[in-house]
């Protein structure tokens, strides 16, 4: 079975957002919300240069802001990418 | 298990950060392999990650040469620090990396507190077109805005060069790019020429620093910036962050930050080691003769004489070159010295291998010949199985490709800075020549019984002579460079040496050498507190090229004639161990110094020191 590309998207997010907050990727799915980590100004826009060069995208910083958890930046990386969300949240 | 030798392996930028990430799991210095994957990395992200991972660097050994650098910018540096340090590292330095607060830019400058611990080796002073111009300008009055570029760029001017002084460090500054804003702004042409030419005299006010001060180095981004295909600037940055730089232009000051490191801690390669056939002219001799081979002309033949050319360049600029090729050595001397087109006739080369032997241990023989260590060496190849080779069998030897298209010769070759100094000395210039005379003297002693007849023969002469400004840089970089005989491992800088050169109460001397083959130059050095009855040497390095000599005899015999004429009673001196300067292990008993201390010091006394200076050494006291 392949990967959904939203899948796809979402491992490579939470491999840079492991990278730069220096968690393991388990800590993440454990907790999506980004506050709850050292999601300071600097990590988020660390992590949003590495996501746009690594997933080839440009994302408006109003939206990645407003971003509260890893599915939020999942969601704004696929919506750039004209991929169909596949979110199934409430 | 990564195969830490396969270079491809480690050319897969995943496979990279997982030895890296290894590395630092087992406290343990990358691999030369993996340092210079790390050191041919170009590309931000990688070299990013790279950096993030290795910031948690702890290591139990000494491989690598500890480095402090600081790090000054008028705006946020983004990813700055983990950039330069994975380029740092990759260059085989251990850095600490000190970034100043924001907004402390010109405070920071003002106060030097950078130098609070004391001073780091280097300073870089990032800028950014903000700093230069007025928040708010008018297009109506271009004379304002230029009198505003003007009246910053002597501020700065005024705050570098008063921190140089009062600092050890290198300040490295570089050049700023003209803000689309300024030039888009303006709708007459005249008008937009008139600034771009106010920028540019901005950029050349920056430039000139280097010129002012000898501590201040300046890197030309604005010239670099031509050669790298992507925006210097993300606006949703600039404007959310105050970050004015992409990752691609952070990535090439880094790199430029790290070769000025690499020049002042003295790390630059020395040798230049190159293949002939399809590298240094188009074609196998073997196969077309001299005639045949593609050298000058149109291209290809065109791109050899331009790396040939470009080598003779390094060479006037102290590169030893030196030729390891599989080929026939009569061939090779006959296209040499016959084809018009030779821009390195044989005798520009100091040493020559010539053979159909490994290349590896033809660089090893040289190596030893030279008395040059191998990662003092680059080399030049076009055959994937020799760069393969050497590497695996050399890991410190830095390996440059010389395969595909020909016209990239000459940029493969300069690229990577790999023979960058700070500045020229007198013997920098003349070092090919000295390593030349090197070989024919080993030659030469190949035809006596005994070392004691040959020294005879050599006819040596050793003069002695305290610093001057001319020759405080040459001491520096012996302080820098030698590693063998370097009898306590104190690095005295250039600012130390000088302060130390001109106070009463301390003594530095050059020491140079001459015999029937050559001026060797300023190969040794001695810094020294001069108080009192008793004088004490603070470190004294003699150049690994003149060792076995016993000019280290002699250089003790002069300072103690001068303790002894300045009515002191006594030379004390000490050996501290580091882990590369055995060389020096055993001397100061040698020289006549008693037992040493608790201290560690060891005394020579010096109304009845015994004589046990060199019969062959001749001592010309050259005081000026």
């Amino acid at each position: 079975m392949t990967d959904s590309p939203a899948t796809s998207i979402k491992d490579t997010i939470l491999e840079i957002l492991g990278d730069v907050l220096a968690e393991p990727v388990e800590a993440l799915h454990a907790e999506p919300v980004l506050a709850v980590h050292a999601w300071d100004s600097i990590a988020s826009l660390e992590a949003l240069v590495l996501i746009e060069r690594q997933l080839g995208v440009a994302l408006d910083l109003r939206p990645y802001h407003a971003a509260r958890d890893v599915d939020d930046l999942v969601d704004l990386v696929a919506e750039a990418r004209g991929i169909q969300s596949t979110k199934a949240r409430p | 298990m990564p195969k830490t030798l396969d270079t491809e392996y480690l050319d897969d930028t995943t496979n990279l950060i997982a030895v890296l990430r290894a590395a630092v799991a087992d406290c343990r210095a990358p691999d030369p392999a993996t340092r210079h994957a790390l050191g041919r990395l170009d590309n931000p992200t990688a070299l990013r990650t790279a950096g993030r991972v290795l910031a948690r660097l702890r290591l139990d050994g000494d491989d690598l040469r500890p480095v402090r650098v600081a790090v000054l910018a008028p705006f946020t540096t983004g990813g700055f620090e983990h950039l330069l340090r994975a380029t740092l590292i990759g260059a085989g330095t251990l850095p600490t990396i000190d970034v100043g607060a924001y907004g402390a830019f010109e405070i920071s400058l003002a106060t030097n507190a950078f130098d609070a611990d004391g001073s780091p080796d280097v300073v870089a002073c990032l800028l950014n077109d903000s700093y230069f111009r007025p928040a708010r300008w008018s297009a109506t009055d271009v004379p304002a805005l230029v009198a505003h570029l003007d009246d910053r760029m002597a501020d700065l001017r005024e705050l570098v060069l008063a921190s140089a002084q009062r600092t050890g460090a290198t300040l490295v500054l570089h050049t700023v790019p003209m803000p689309a804003e300024l030039r888009d702004g303006l709708v007459s042409w005249r008008g937009r020429a008139a600034v771009a030419a106010a920028w540019h005299r901005l950029n050349a006010g920056i430039l000139e620093l280097a010129a002012a001060h000898s501590q201040v180095t300046v890197v030309d981004l604005v010239g670099l910036l031509a050669d790298v295909g992507a925006p210097s600037r993300d606006e949703r940055l600039h404007s959310y962050a105050d970050m004015p730089y992409t990752d691609e232009v952070l990535t090439v000051l880094a790199q430029q930050v790290r070769r000025v490191t690499q020049a002042r801690l003295g790390l630059s390669r020395r040798v230049l080691a190159l293949d002939l056939d399809n590298t240094l002219w188009g074609g196998v001799l073997g196969e077309v003769g001299p005639e045949g081979v593609q050298l000058g002309g149109l291209y290809p033949g065109k791109c050899y004489a331009g790396l040939q050319h470009a080598a003779a360049r390094l060479r006037e600029q102290g590169v030893i070159l030196a030729l390891a090729s599989k080929n026939d050595a009569d061939l090779v001397d006959r296209t040499l010295t016959g084809h018009p087109e030779v821009a390195l006739r044989p005798d520009a080369f100091s040493a020559r291998a010539v053979n159909w032997a490994p290349k590896a241990g033809n660089l090893r023989a040289m190596s030893e010949t030279l008395s040059l260590s191998t990662g003092s060496f680059v080399f030049m190849d076009d055959s994937p199985f020799e760069r393969g080779h050497v590497r695996a069998e050399l890991p410190d030897v830095a390996v440059v490709s010389a395969a595909g298209d020909p016209a990239h010769l000459t940029g493969s070759l300069l690229q990577h800075g790999w023979f960058d100094v700070l500045d020229l000395t007198d013997t920098d210039r003349r070092r090919p020549e000295l390593y030349r005379a090197r070989s024919m003297r080993i030659e030469h002693s190949a035809a006596f019984t005994s070392s004691q007849d040959y020294l005879n023969a050599l006819a040596l002469e050793m003069t002695g002579t305290p610093v001057t400004g001319y020759t405080v840089p040459r001491a520096a970089q012996l302080a820098a460079r030698t590693n063998q005989f370097n009898l306590t491992g104190l690095r005295y800088d250039e600012t130390t040496t000088g302060a130390m050169g001109t106070d009463p109460d301390h003594l530095v001397a050059v020491f140079s050498v001459a015999d029937r083959f050559g001026d060797e130059g300023i190969v040794g050095a001695v810094w020294a507190d001069v108080t009192g009855p008793q004088w004490r040497i603070g470190n004294l390095v003699l150049s690994c090229r003149v060792l076995g000599r016993g000019v280290e005899l002699a250089i003790v015999e002069w300072i103690a004639r001068r303790a002894a004429a300045a009515g002191a009673d006594q030379l004390t001196a000490r050996y501290v161990r580091t882990d590369r300067n055995g060389a020096a292990d055993g001397f100061l008993d040698k020289a006549g110094f008693g037992r040493p201390g608790d201290d560690g010091w060891c005394a020579l006394q010096l109304a009845d020191r015994p004589d046990t200076f060199p019969t062959w050494i001749r001592l010309r006291d050259d005081e000026r």
